[in-house]
């Protein structure tokens, strides 16, 4: 037998047992009521998927395509008209408080019929995740309970999330390329605020938003230090949009250019700057910036990853369904030991990448962003707590000065290094794989439908142009293996330094 | 490498890289614009007073009466820029190899003579299927001597443009089909707008529908499968021809952009992964060039097992050309997914080659048939 002793030294080693077993550490602490809620919120998107999305998504590509100017307005207004843009954010800041892995196996769900769509809806989950992820509770308050009220009176408020420029995009995910690269949105430290100069581009439904998240510098030569988050309200002056472009795929969610020419912003609209990490943290701010950013796409990435699972489940619906119809030789298709092992082969990628996600929710759920939110205790209390307490007694709270303060410590101050690591690097290997995945099959699909796949009312076509984005945002893939590298592997290495091949 | 491998070859690779640097490199992002922009009708003239149309067809028929090799030559320059008009090129020539392999070189003589614009030189077809697997044909009724074409036909390749189509059709014993030639200003066709495709923009494809539509028996009745194994094994090898043109083109700007583009401080090729990703095309691209001459040569030489090795080739660089036209977006980030850098049409355009001639399992279950000699495998 092991002593006790032995069996913690042993589950240390690499792979740390801590690091990658997470469903099984997690499921025994997972609140029962998530597996309700997680079967409500697919059933949700089965439904949305029936009535709105698949009598849309090929008409509006189309249209699209007609007019490459096109802005999905009224997809935004039905999407708001279905609680989207709300359900996800957590009841104290006025949302349906819905657990937040059950928004992936939401997401597959949509992504399997359209990723465009569900980009137009998932995105401004990305805005959200740049608000809260640093813990700015007020601020937060400020822009979701516009994001309430637009669900109210049916104008729809989305938010997006501004970090990529024209010179800098991989760089703009990592702090240890920032510096070395070129930024170029300058943010300027004046009375009262900041004053934003410069170009974001591809920012996803950035003409469609009402407010944005920006990342701006106040030294462009050493951006990691100087970051500024601050959100920005369309229509304030100094802030404008250029063109949205021309996409291959995704295209009803359209991918804007934005422009700030001396765009001031006050001090109240601030999420994150280093004279407010100074007052929470005593870590550097190189890593706190690294920190806000890790637990951004830790939640996003794995959202992404969920995108690729859809798009393979996707295809693999419309291959098994062209396979039972389509007769070779007098017998139909699916009839052939190859094609059931094929549609097999295309069902194993589905599942493996709807795996990684799942994992990496996990992670998140034990020891990140999601942590606090679905301890027991506390999901139970926010989930049942009556509508009129929350209200009157909670939802004031997240305007305290000490709530933002206990919220920025937890967020970026208390969290170990460990955890940002298993969060982060979990999240990059959802992402890349389920992508992988989703182009596998869909890449599979078309070559066994032929000349059928071919035809854009045949959906494979439009599902292969659409997955390769998610090859790319949220961190190319390519970046993203070299992140999963610097967190889960990296540590046991602890000599081996990751971007610095140039040195 | 075919110029390469075939010195006498070199005019007419500068017939191909002059038409496509001067009729399509500036302006192919419009040109793909099609059916939701103009097609580019002036280009398709073009090619044709140019004699781009007829490059395997003999020339007492009207062609430039070159090989295997000519063509391919051909097909992979053009595509290197826009690959549309190779697969109008392609398609043509399929039509007219498919009639001159049923030995009906007179009737095309007839449908061709007098031919003075692109149109009445065009021969719609099927490029994107082997028939076999067409799973609605129409029937053909013999009155007299006359055949009659009902039903319908999908993804007729140039339908929308050419004077006369080649539709293979049953009788009505549904045994074998048959190939027979359309005139397509003749009563009792109705054809579709432009189907929205995946790529190859402008080689349109529309559906048919035939209501008694009159049509002329090519070759023998029941026939058509042979002729179709017969000049599918040679086109296999023009399809890989294009499939290389368009990772040569996504190899190279992906290469130049790596040069330019800088993120971490240095031009992004100095990053390894980045290198190793242009290695893979590199990798890919030389195999594909190899590939595609050896299989033209092979052709060319009537060696031995030639038909398997073009048709084994052929799919092995259709594979590679969609695994690295997707390395090539993924080169330029999120540039690489926009109108405005042809790598995007590329990643599209090289899926919608690989299923010319038909599913490309099905092309591989075919080879091993044909290699085993065992008639009774699946599919
Ligand atoms: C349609 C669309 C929507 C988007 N939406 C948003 C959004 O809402 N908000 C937002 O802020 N951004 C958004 N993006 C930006 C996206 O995140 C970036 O495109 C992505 O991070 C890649 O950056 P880039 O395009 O500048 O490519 P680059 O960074 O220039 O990369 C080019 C190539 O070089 C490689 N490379 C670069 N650096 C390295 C390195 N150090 N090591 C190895 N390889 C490297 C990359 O992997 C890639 O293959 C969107 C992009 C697109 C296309």
């Amino acid at each position: 037998m092991l002593t006790r002793g032995e069996v913690s030294a042993l589950i240390q080693r690499f792979p740390k047992v801590e690091d990658t077993l997470l469903s099984l550490q997690y499921a025994p602490k997972m609140p029962k009521g998530m597996v309700q809620e997680t079967k409500a919120a697919i059933a949700l998107a089965r439904k949305f998927n029936n009535e709105v999305a698949r009598p849309l998504a090929l008409k509006l590509d189309r249209k699209t395509h007609e007019d490459p100017d096109y802005l999905p307005w009224e997809l935004v207004e039905t999407a708001n008209r279905w609680g989207f843009y709300t359900r996800w954010i957590p009841r104290m800041l006025g949302g349906w408080g819905l657990n937040m892995p059950s928004m992936s196996y939401f997401t597959e769900e949509l992504a399997s019929v359209c990723l465009g769509i569900t980009n137009v809806i998932g995105v401004h989950y990305l805005g959200i995740a740049g608000i809260t992820a640093c813990g700015n509770l007020k601020v937060a308050k400020r822009v979701l309970s516009e994001v309430v009220e637009g669900e109210k009176t049916g104008t729809p408020c989305i938010v997006s999330l501004s970090i990529t420029e024209p010179s800098a995009g991989t760089d703009v995910e990592e702090t240890d390329l920032m510096d070395k690269g070129t930024v170029t949105c300058h943010a300027e430290r004046v009375k009262g605020g900041y004053v934003f100069n410069g170009r974001k581009i591809f920012i996803s439904m950035g003409h469609v938003s009402t407010w944005t998240v920006v990342f701006g510098y106040t030294d462009l030569k050493r951006p990691s230090e100087t970051a500024v988050a601050a959100v920005v309200k369309t229509g304030s002056p100094g802030f404008s949009f250029g063109s949205h472009e021309n996409k291959m795929g995704q295209r009803v969610c359209p991918a804007s250019e934005l422009i700030f020419e001396d765009c001031f912003v006050p001090d109240n609209l601030i999420l994150m700057d280093a004279e407010k990490a100074r007052k929470y943290t005593g870590k550097p701010i190189r890593e706190v910036t690294q920190r806000y950013t890790d637990y951004v796409v830790s939640a996003t990435r794995a959202g992404v990853g969920a995108m690729g699972a859809g798009a393979a489940r996707g295809a693999f619906e419309h291959a098994m369904q062209y396979a039972s119809e389509t007769f070779i030789s007098g017998k139909p298709l699916i009839h052939y030991e190859w094609v059931q092992c094929l549609l097999a082969e295309m069902y194993k990628n589905a599942m493996l990448a709807r795996l990684t996600y799942i994992e990496a929710n996990y992670a998140n759920s034990l020891r990140g962003m999601y942590k606090i939110l679905q301890l027991k205790p506390f999901y139970y209390y926010y989930k049942h707590v009556p509508q009129a307490y929350n209200d009157k007694v909670l939802s004031p709270l997240t305007e305290k000065d000490w709530m933002t303060s206990l919220m920025i410590r937890t967020n970026l101050d208390w969290q170990f290094q460990s955890d940002q690591n298993c969060t982060s690097g979990w999240a990059s290997l959802a992402k890349f794989s389920g992508t992988d995945l989703g182009m596998k099959n869909c890449q599979l699909a078309l070559e066994l439908m032929g000349q059928t796949g071919l035809r854009q009312e045949r959906w494979v076509e439009k599902m292969l142009r659409d997955i390769k984005l998610c090859q790319i945002y949220e961190g190319t893939n390519q970046l993203n293996r070299v992140n999963l590298f610097k967190c889960l592997i990296g540590p046991a290495h602890p000599q081996v330094r990751v971007f610095d091949e140039q040195g | 490498m075919i110029g390469t491998m075939n010195p006498e070859l070199k005019p007419f690779e500068e017939l191909a890289a002059s038409f496509a640097e001067k009729e399509l490199a500036k302006n192919i992002e419009e040109h793909d614009r099609y059916p939701f922009g103009e097609l580019f009708t002036d280009v398709i003239e073009k090619a044709f007073s140019v004699g781009l149309l007829g490059v395997t067809l003999p020339e007492d028929l009207g062609g430039i009466g070159q090989g295997i090799s000519t063509l391919c030559l051909i097909l992979e320059r053009i595509s290197q820029v826009d690959s549309s008009p190779s697969g109008i090129i392609f398609t043509n020539t399929l039509s007219q190899e498919l009639m001159i392999a049923s030995g009906s070189r007179d009737l095309l003589r007839e449908t061709l003579s007098g031919a003075n614009t692109a149109y009445d030189f065009l021969i719609a077809a099927c490029s994107f299927s082997n028939p076999a697997e067409i799973q609605h044909m129409p029937v053909a009724q013999k009155r007299g001597s006359a055949y009659h074409l009902t039903g319908n036909l999908d993804y007729v390749v140039l339908g929308g443009i050419a004077s006369h189509a080649l539709v293979p059709a049953y009788r009505a014993d549904r045994s074998r089909y048959s190939f027979f030639l359309v005139d397509l200003s003749d009563t009792g066709i109705e054809k579709s707008g432009a189907v929205f495709s995946l790529g190859l923009h402008a080689c349109p494809a529309v559906d048919m529908v035939f209501d008694g539509a009159k049509a002329r028996l090519v070759g023998e009745e029941g026939k058509g499968p042979t002729y179709f194994a017969d000049v599918s094994k040679k086109m296999h090898i023009a399809a890989a021809a294009m499939s290389t043109g368009i990772m040569k083109g996504s190899f190279k700007e992906a290469l130049s952009y790596s040069k330019d583009r800088f993120q971490g401080g240095c031009a992004i090729i100095n990053w390894s992964e980045v290198s190793m990703i242009l290695a893979n095309m590199a990798v890919k691209l030389n195999v594909g060039e190899l590939c595609v001459a050896q299989a033209c040569q092979a052709l060319e030489q009537s060696t031995h097992d030639w038909q398997h090795h073009c048709t084994a080739a052929a799919l092995h660089v259709h594979e590679l050309a969609c695994d690295a036209v997707t390395d090539g977006v993924q080169v330029l980030g999120g540039n690489g997914y926009m109108k405005d850098y042809g790598q995007e049409k590329r990643f599209r355009d090289a899926r919608q080659v690989q299923a010319l001639l038909g599913i490309a399992p099905l092309k591989k279950i075919s080879l091993i048939r044909d290699i085993s000699g065992f008639e009774e495998l699946c599919g």
